[in-house]
């Protein structure tokens, strides 16, 4: 019977199965399977083991299992620690850092997405119930709600006692003087990576761990910063210009002291700031300058001897090249000298001494002087400038270059040429860097005898010519006006002006370039209608220096009447604008 | 049959309870109380050289659940057999009880509440799929057995269960049950060319599966295969685990002195991921005498299986046998890095009673194969019910 191949004792159970179809082979082959069935769940059994243990020991025996860095791997959002302070040349703090919070959640810790988004939107009711409704519901792992939390506001969301909202220890970027030195400092994102201004410019060295508790020290000085920002508003707001610039800059180093955009916007707060207010009018914008760029053709002339004080020009009537009339915006129709075209800022005598340079010998020049090239200030928001290409640079070029049209530099370049027409000569690149020696590597462009006279045109452009507006007593401030037409649709447009001027005090011993400019401004009773130059941008570089001529260290002094006398002898007016 | 099933009389076989206890295997379980001291070691050393709050609650259980586990071993295997569908049906409700409370009230629930006890129907279940399997091809004979309509029910009796407890979710859980479902599938002697096939068709559902896995599921499996990628997020149990099981060496920091469990760099330490605290403090020798007692007392389920008479208690002790190997295998295969972290505690070992309740009762069951080893059994049915 089959009883005997089931091994069984019946005298035990006394079961006896019933008979099945084959004879003893399948029921031997049942048990061979189910043996062979058992041994090899025994052999997987035992393998696993074996792995457990290998595995064991493979991870026990490790040698350097040691907490690692895992820096760089991260997928979290990288939370900023510690950026360096800006501060300005007297260690004025000109942006830092707080400690803020920021709250995330952990979504997959919510439970009820919908009621843990509305205690939080009561809270912070800045943020959409939608968007953070969904944020909670997504199941990630982490969800960014709201950067930066006020104090008050975090202490309610960890009275919230929802353990899904976390917190995330942040730095935020603060800058105490707000809008003041906008257009200098630039921003940062949400994220502290800076987008604009020096923040932009030096983010390597201002997020490397390394130097982040060494401030960076610029230039700027605030006080004087501020003084400049002041009086150009003022400005601005008297001729309802619609925008204005300005600069203070160091002649013997080339830093820039003060600068200034308007409009401008709080580095703080940057939603919902226009291009506008970004936009940085001295070193970004480029500009027909006009009348403050003749002092880079008398200059080149005298330089090369082309002119001396002594020589001048006809200027009876408008000058006609081809389809151009040359007109003076202050006419005196009569045969002026040197020193008197540079007053009376005759456009007819620039035009005529510029052909007398020649084509080449302006384009070199203002090669020479950094104009034809883009600023290599530390900043990102840098205009190239706008000149005539080499074959189109023909003489009626020369002639409206002379006087300052037909080429638009930014005001930044301006003031470096300027400087180096001022200092003796030497051409000093311009820097936002206090202590930098960028001085050094200065480019001789004029000799210091031309400086000399050229100081004393500028001088007397403010004791007898058009910039009298501009004479800060006991400052010595020279100088030169500019007003040009802006260009639009083609052509000039008379009423759209840019008014500026190319202020340098002291004139005996130059030390800083003042410079205004106004964009479009108007007329007022006080200034007769006249929005030039002369009228709406020599008073704000007076009262400007006045201002802060003793915090730079010029002290008020009675005149070497000597210095422009030379030249003063030389113009036969009584009056000029 | 009608006469002989009257032979099989429970007094028949029946020894004294006397006799019965004699006859248990003692050695086994004092492996088993072996295991559970070192759990409680470890959770003493975890709060920090105090018995409170983990060890002392984790002694107590024990010592209801070991008296369960004799009581288990020392009743009448055919009593099992008898409740072996009911049993299953059971758990099956309260399966369905827990979904029903889970929808009602809040998500992600898998306990019931009775009376003082906290009951995770799914665990109860991994013991009741076994039984219940054993129960179904204890009444089939070897031809039956091998016939493809005999899978219909055995399937049946896996998969609804394995799917409430999947939406539960607890995918850890549900493949316990299918894995020990399998293995008695495979040692009832269903056709070798049925799992070969079933092997390849889950390869192939892998990549269609996946997308209903749950994203946290998913990101489990992706930090698995690179726990490197996100070591502070994800991978960050993984990671700390890995290094924490090397920081241990050969012979351990010493009992108390593991900085990464100490310090609590591991999360869930007293719970899945209990293995690396001991082996961060006892060394790789720590974990190797522990994975050995578990293999003694579980080679020690297969031999009863082997050895046992009839095929319900074959089945049963291999089936409960792998249960709870998988238990094993998938907490440390996890903690070690080898598979994904499905959230399997460490049986006897992690704080907790529903894995440590889920192991005595299985092993009293096996105990009580191994006790009744020699008794034959009917294949229509215990004679008990």
């Amino acid at each position: 019977m089959n009883a005997a191949a089931f091994a069984m004792d019946p005298t035990r159970s006394g079961y006896v199965p019933s008979k099945r179809r084959g004879d003893e082979q399948p029921v031997r082959s049942q048990l061979d399977m189910a043996r062979g069935r058992l041994f090899a769940v025994m052999i997987l059994f035992l393998l696993g083991f074996m792995v457990m243990i290998g595995r064991t020991v493979e991870l026990g025996m490790r040698e350097n299992a040691r907490p690692r860095s895992f820096a760089g791997q991260i997928e979290v959002p990288p939370v900023k620690v510690g950026r360096a302070d800006i501060r300005d040349r007297n260690g004025e703090i000109m942006a830092t850092n707080l400690r803020t919070s920021s709250l995330f959640a952990d979504a997959t810790q919510i439970r009820d997405a919908s009621a843990a988004s509305h205690d939080l939107v009561k809270i912070l009711p800045q943020l959409s119930l939608a968007d953070v409704e969904s944020k909670l519901a997504s199941g990630k792992k982490f969800v960014w709600l709201h950067r930066k939390l006020t104090p008050r506001q975090k202490w309610q969301v960890n009275a919230l006692g929802n353990p899904a909202f976390r917190f995330e220890e942040e730095e935020e970027r603060v800058y105490p003087h707000g809008r003041l030195a906008s257009h200098i400092m630039g921003y940062v994102d949400v994220d502290g990576r800076g987008l604009g201004g020096v923040e932009h410019f030096f983010e390597d060295r201002l997020s490397d761990p390394d130097r982040h508790k060494d401030a960076l020290k610029l230039s700027i000085d605030m006080r004087v910063q501020y003084a400049l920002a002041d009086e150009l508003e003022t400005a601005r707001r008297v001729h309802s210009a619609i925008g204005a610039a300005g600069l203070v800059f160091d002649v013997t180093t080339g830093e820039v002291v003060a600068l200034v955009s308007l409009p401008d916007y709080d580095p703080n707060d940057i939603r919902g700031v226009s291009a506008d207010q970004l936009f940085n009018r001295v070193t970004q914008g480029v500009y027909e300058l006009g009348s403050t760029f003749k002092t880079f053709t008398f200059a080149s002339a005298l330089d090369q001897g082309i002119v001396s004080l002594d020589d001048g020009y006809d200027a009876t009537k408008p000058l006609v090249v081809g389809r151009f009339r040359i007109r003076d915006d202050h006419p005196k129709s009569r045969y002026l000298t040197v020193p008197e075209i540079f007053a009376f800022s005759s456009n007819i005598g620039t035009a005529q001494m510029a052909l007398d340079v020649g084509t080449d010998g302006q384009r070199d020049f203002l090669e020479k002087l950094g104009m034809l090239r883009p600023s290599t200030v530390e900043l990102t928001e840098v205009g190239a400038p706008m000149y005539p290409a080499p074959q189109q640079w023909k003489k009626i070029s020369t002639m409206t270059i002379s006087y300052g049209h037909g080429i638009a530099v930014s005001p930044l370049q301006l003031a470096v040429g300027t400087a180096a027409i001022v200092n003796g000569g030497r051409l000093i690149p311009a820097t936002l860097v206090a202590d930098s020696d960028g001085y050094q590597n200065a480019t001789r462009v004029i000799s210091e005898k031309t400086s000399h006279t050229m100081n004393m045109l500028l001088r007397m452009v403010v004791k007898k010519g058009t910039a009298g507006r501009a004479d800060a007593v006991g400052y010595r401030v020279g100088g030169k006006t500019g007003t040009a037409e802006k260009p639009a649709n083609g052509r000039y447009n008379r009423k759209a002006l840019i008014s500026s001027f190319m202020g340098v005090f002291p004139m005996d011993d130059p030390r800083y370039v003042v410079f205004a400019l106004l964009d479009e401004p108007k007329g007022t009773k006080e200034t007769y209608g006249f929005a030039s130059g002369g009228w709406t941008a020599a008073p704000v570089v007076r009262n400007v220096v006045l201002r802060t001529a003793p915090l730079l260290g010029v002290a008020p002094e009675g005149e070497d009447e000597g210095l422009y006398q030379q030249v003063a002898m030389k113009i036969n007016d009584k009056k000029g604008h | 049959m009608r006469g002989a099933s009257r032979m099989f009389g429970p007094s028949r076989v029946n020894k004294s309870l006397w006799q019965r206890l004699r006859g248990l295997s003692w050695s086994m379980v004092l492996v088993n109380v072996l295991i559970a001291c070192i759990g409680f070691a470890i959770l003493y050393s975890v709060a920090g050289g105090s018995l409170d709050p983990w060890a002392s609650t984790q002694m107590k259980r024990f010592g209801i659940l070991f008296v369960a586990m004799i009581v288990i071993a020392v009743v009448d295997i055919r009593v099992w057999m008898a409740l072996s569908y009911p049993a299953w049906f059971a758990c099956l409700i309260m399966l369905l009880a827990v979904e029903i409370a889970g929808a009602v009230g809040m998500g992600g629930q898998r306990w019931l509440d009775i009376g003082p006890m906290r009951v995770q129907p799914s665990e109860l279940m991994k013991i009741a799929v076994v039984m219940a399997l054993a129960r179904y091809f204890h009444g089939r004979d070897f031809y039956q057995s091998r016939r493809l309509t005999s899978l219909i029910i055995p399937a049946m009796l896996i998969l609804i269960p394995a799917s409430l407890v999947v939406i539960q979710p607890d995918l850890g859980t549900s493949i316990t049950i299918v894995g020990g479902g399998v293995a008695i599938l495979f040692l009832a002697g269903l056709p070798a060319w049925i799992f070969w096939s079933a092997g390849i068709a889950v390869a192939a559902a892998v990549p269609v599966g996946w997308q209903f896995l749950h994203d946290y599921q998913k990101n489990r499996v992706l930090t698995f295969l690179n726990p490197e990628s996100d070591p502070l997020g994800a991978g960050y149990q993984i990671t700390q685990s890995k290094i924490a099981l090397g920081s241990g060496g050969l012979t351990g920091k010493g009992f108390l002195e593991g900085t990464q469990s100490q310090l609590n760099f591991l999360p869930e330490m007293k719970t899945d991921f209990i293995y690396t605290v001991l082996a961060e403090e006892f060394g790789l020798v720590g974990g190797i005498i522990l994975l050995g007692l578990y293999m003694v007392v579980l080679t020690y389920g297969l031999l009863t299986g082997i050895g046992s008479r009839s095929q319900y208690g074959r089945l049963l002790a291999v089936g409960l046998s792998c249960t709870l190997y998988f238990y094993v295998l998938i907490n440390v295969g996890m903690v070690m890095g080898l598979l994904p972290v499905v959230g399997v505690p460490l049986p006897m070992v992690s704080y907790g009673g529903s894995a440590m309740m889920t192991w005595l009762i299985a092993y009293g069951l096996i105990l009580s194969a191994a006790l009744h080893r020699h008794v034959n059994l009917a294949p229509k049915g215990s004679g008990l019910a």
